[in-house]
């Protein structure tokens, strides 16, 4: 029964382990992170695998028939996205059995995220759960872990205040753009790749009345359809970096495994408008624009993890309301955690 | 009627100081302690300050018979009186907030530092403006550009301010009051051209006296006086040219004020003994 239990685990490197600079060095791709999966799936000692990954983790959460499997799932995790084990090891963390329970419960609530509260992590966790399903890659334990989470998740944020108060990127990006601008109707939006975030972004400032968007991306037809939704206009990938010096706020989001904005291009576009600022916003990972662009003259340059810090600032107000969160989410770990011994238990009489 | 007021003109601009100190330290404990910053109240103090000020002006006005700008303390209690009121125009018009806040702490330091600065006050021969409307016109437009000036250099520091907070990710406290970057960095533009016009009028003003009586112009004050103007009109050209923009020309802008005031006692200095030297009708004012 116990033998079971002990082998539940979840590895995973998040934005309390590691900065940002080592999280892009962790990113996966979308293909690299189904791939990945597969291939622990695959393995002889891995009943069930859920690989989870957002902008700001990469998890592997799994049922292993022994609890030696550390090692293994560690270093397929090196290979997959090309990183050394020690800088692995430094910067993740590893939990087991009730532990686990406990950390997807609150990482599916928002309490885990780095905007604390914030409601896109569940749809993401959602949506990595209904792909490994999809590949036969869980099963009862990671079924029932997972489709409790979201049930736990929904009563955390019914019965506390975590969401109240809660602001999000683009509201902070609003902010941010009215301290630069003043105000944003002459400003022109460029954003770049079609990002959630991104997207989320441009909509707030949107709502706020700037001039007018502009959306690339490396397909052209994502860029368009975005852009219809946005009442803006698409324009080609190649084109964007001719055009930067038209626009004001730059949001970029692309899937670009390098920078695709650097400081060179960015100072030759300020040339040819001196006068007027350039608040880039850089929601990817890996990032999207070299940081030593910050330093140019009336350019302001604003991460993830910029834009999270500043979100956060109200987050002692929210403090008794989180640890409210966490108790009730300890009851349904407890709870769920007793109904998978009780069920390996009846299966093994 | 200003017979019958009790207080002497000191009086007057000591409390119109005082008030103008409240102002701004009410404004830094409220920006400190992070509560909810209050813009009536530092418009009634800066009013309160103002009026008292005016009063303090009109008090010395009407004991000297003439405009008070004959020594350095006069000049920089019309200086100071100059901007505050200029604050009540730019201010409102233009919505910079904290703009009030910043005026009344630049207000509290010269309106205080004057009154106390031994020997700004020296008594000097009455009718220096020898009844020459064209030296008491340069006068006026001198103190009204040193006005512009001064927002101009408020301005300055807090387009520094907040590009400081923006470049350092900093986001609650007096940030979130200041005006934008871009507002603040045009209206520096805006201002430090109607300054460099004002004060080019005064000089134009002034070139009618010195060329007519080339005696009673100080060489030094002269030169001081060119050199400001040409600091200015350097920096307006090449903002023009947008070759100094935002940051530089804010430093700039800042480093020129600072110039320009601390030329005034020397500049005042040099008039001083001039008058004291030259036995015709005396003619004097700011630079």
């Amino acid at each position: 029964m116990s033998k079971v239990l002990q082998s539940l685990f979840v590895l995973g490197s998040t934005h309390h382990e590691a900065p940002l600079e080592v999280r892009e060095r962790m990113a996966l791709s979308a293909d690299k992170a189904a791939s990945l999966q597969q291939e622990l799936h695959a393995l002889d000692q891995i009943r069930e695998c859920l690989v989870v990954n957002t902008c700001n983790r990469v998890e592997i959460y799994g049922l292993a028939t022994g609890p030696q499997v550390e090692d293994t799932i560690r270093n397929h995790l090196c290979a997959c996205n090309g990183v050394s084990r020690e800088l692995l090891d430094t910067h993740s963390s590893w939990h087991t059995n009730l532990d686990v329970l406990q950390h997807a419960f609150e990482v599916s609530t928002g309490l885990d995220s780095q905007m604390v509260g914030e409601t896109d992590i569940l749809g993401q966790m959602k949506d990595a759960y209904a792909k490994a399903r999809k590949a036969k890659c869980t099963g009862s334990v990671l079924n029932r872990l997972f489709e409790k989470s979201f049930q736990a998740a929904k009563s955390a944020r019914t019965q506390t205040a975590i969401t109240r108060g809660q602001v999000s990127i683009g509201n902070v990006a609003v902010d941010l753009a009215n301290r630069i601008f003043g105000h944003l109707r002459d400003s022109r939006v460029l954003l770049l790749g079609s990002g959630d975030v991104a997207e989320k972004t441009a909509q707030s400032l949107n709502s706020r009345g700037v001039a007018d968007i502009t959306v690339t991306s490396r397909t052209f037809e994502n860029a368009h359809t975005l852009a219809h939704s946005l009442g803006g206009a698409a324009i080609e990938f190649d084109d964007f970096a001719a055009q930067l010096k038209r626009f004001d706020i730059v949001i970029s989001s692309t899937a670009a495994p390098a920078a695709i904005l650097d400081r060179s291009m960015i100072a030759a576009a300020l040339k040819q408008r001196p006068e007027r600022p350039f608040f880039l916003i850089d929601v990817a990972l890996p990032r999207d624009i070299d940081p030593t662009v910050d330093k140019l003259e009336n350019v302001y340059l604003y991460n993830l993890d910029d834009l999270s810090t500043i979100a956060n600032e109200n987050l002692e107000l929210r403090k008794a309301e989180i640890e409210r969160a966490r108790t009730i989410l300890k009851g349904y770990a407890w709870t769920l955690w007793l109904q998978l011994r009780r069920r390996t238990l009846l299966a093994r009489k | 009627m200003l017979n019958e007021i009790a207080l002497t003109d000191r009086d007057a601009f000591a409390i119109g100081a005082a008030m103008y100190s409240a102002a701004f330290l009410l404004g830094m404990l409220t920006l400190l302690v992070r509560k909810s910053y209050s813009h009536s109240i530092t418009f009634i103090l800066l009013s309160g300050g103002c009026l008292l000020q005016t009063l303090g002006l009109n008090l010395r006005s009407a004991e000297i018979k003439a405009c008070p700008l004959g020594n350095l303390f006069e000049i920089t209690q019309f200086i100071c009186w100059s901007f505050v009121l200029l604050y009540f125009i730019i201010g409102p018009a233009f919505r910079l907030r904290l703009l009030g806040f910043f005026t009344a702490g630049l207000a509290a330091v010269l309106s205080t530092v004057s009154l106390v600065a031994p020997g700004w006050d020296a008594p000097y021969p009455p009718g220096i403006f020898g009844g020459n409307p064209w030296v008491e016109l340069h006068a006026a437009l001198a103190i009204l550009s040193y006005a512009v000036f001064a927002i101009v250099a408020l301005v300055s520091a807090m387009f520094l301010i907040q590009q400081h907070g923006l470049k350092n990710k900093q986001f609650k406290g007096v940030y979130q009051y200041l005006p934008s970057v871009q507002q603040l960095d045009l209206m520096a533009k805006r201002l430090l051209i109607t300054g460099v016009s004002v004060l080019s009028a005064a000089l134009v003003c002034g070139a009618v006296l010195w060329i007519h009586e080339p005696e009673l112009v100080p060489s030094f004050k002269l030169a001081a006086t060119c050199l400001v103007w040409f600091g200015y009109l350097v920096v307006v050209i090449l903002r023009l040219q947008k070759r100094l923009v935002t940051r530089r020309h804010a430093l700039a802008s800042i480093a020129l004020f600072l110039f320009a005031l601390a030329s005034l006692w020397p500049v005042q200095s040099a008039s001083e003994t001039k008058l004291d030297a030259t036995p015709v009708e005396p003619s004097n004012s700011v630079q």
